[in-house]
């Protein structure tokens, strides 16, 4: 249990090592750090590793606006909805469009476990709901 | 048997009234009487023999035979009058009870009377009780099944609702998906992002 908290510890100061200047986790960074921890071979250097992509991936949701849409949005449209939640979340938020034709119109931002819907299919189930 | 009967009270006799007679009587009739007994031949000795043998016989008579019967009848006479009061008290008893047995026919017939009279009362008011519990439990029934009616009715009237809603909003997609143009969808869509960007959270 000890270690396990040692090695979450590690992989969280491993996380901040992987990010720039501007708090974004990078690739390069990344590999940066993989290959320091390749070189130095600690112990239970597997769970280490597992630890480190668990707190890669949440990081990354976290910074990462998954802006779905019937169709491909404006570049323009993105970098709006990038600087809203940079500044809503005080944090550098990078947008990541998606394609669902689903939603028929309008858009469904996530930002790791919150959703903001702007959609017709989305409009319409709650719609159903108040009904319901 | 007769001679020798009255020779036996003449002996008997003789010195009764020898006493009862005077003293020239006396000797005057004391010889007639030896004349007597001479002539049916009877003499002192067997005369004093034949009383003590009279005398023992009577006695033995009177200890074995005599005295049993009486015992036996004074018993038998006894037992006859105790049957008879036995009797007499049996009778009396048989009248007394005869007498409670009409008392007790009377009372019962009495009391029966009484406790038909309160089992007709007890019955009807238990009679109006069981039909009042059965109106009160119909009653019950009835609106239980109106209530359940109604309920059902209610979620009947949702479900119909909700999939009223299903089909509309299901509907009102596909008409929109198919009817809407790239163009617009792509508008709605940019509209919709410029919203959410501009929008407080």
């Amino acid at each position: 249990m000890k270690r396990d908290k040692q090695i979450s510890q590690l992989a969280k100061k491993l996380v901040i090592l992987s990010k720039d200047s501007e708090g974004i986790i990078t690739g390069s960074k990344v590999d940066q750090v993989l290959s320091g921890l390749k070189q130095v071979q600690p112990r239970r250097y597997l769970a280490l590793l597992r630890c480190y992509l668990e707190h890669i991936r949440r990081e990354i949701a976290l910074q990462t606006a998954e802006v779905t849409a019937p169709s491909a949005i404006s570049e323009d449209a993105l970098k709006a909805i990038e600087q809203h939640y940079s500044t809503i979340y005080g944090r550098s938020i990078r947008a990541r469009s998606i394609t669902e034709e689903s939603l028929i119109a309008g858009v469904r931002v996530r930002v790791g476990d919150d959703l903001y819907d702007a959609s017709i299919a989305g409009q319409l189930s709650r719609i159903a709901h108040q009904v319901n | 048997m007769k001679i020798r009967t009255a020779a036996l009270l003449i002996t008997l006799l003789s010195p009764a009234l020898l006493f009862a007679a005077g003293p020239q009587e006396v000797a005057a009739s004391e010889g007639v009487i030896a004349d007597i007994a001479g002539k049916f031949g009877v003499t002192w000795a067997t005369l004093i023999a034949q009383i003590v043998n009279f005398i023992l016989v009577a006695a033995v008579l009177y200890k074995f035979a005599v005295k049993p019967i009486a015992a036996t009848l004074e018993e038998r006479q006894q037992k006859i009058a105790e049957g008879l009061q036995y009797a007499e008290e049996m009778k009396t008893q048989l009248a007394q009870a005869e007498r409670e047995r009409a008392e007790k026919v009377k009372d019962a017939a009495v009391q029966a009377q009484r406790i038909l009279s309160e089992s007709r009362e007890q019955s009807k008011e238990m009679i109006e009780q069981k039909t009042q519990e059965a109106a009160t439990q119909a009653e019950s029934i009835i609106r239980k099944a109106s209530e359940a009616t109604e309920l059902e009715r209610q979620k009947m009237l949702s479900e119909v609702r909700q999939e009223v809603a299903r089909l509309v909003v299901a509907t009102t997609g596909k008409v929109l998906s198919r009817d809407l143009s790239d163009s617009e969808k792509a508008t709605f869509s940019e509209a919709a992002a410029k919203e959410l960007a501009s929008s407080q959270k």
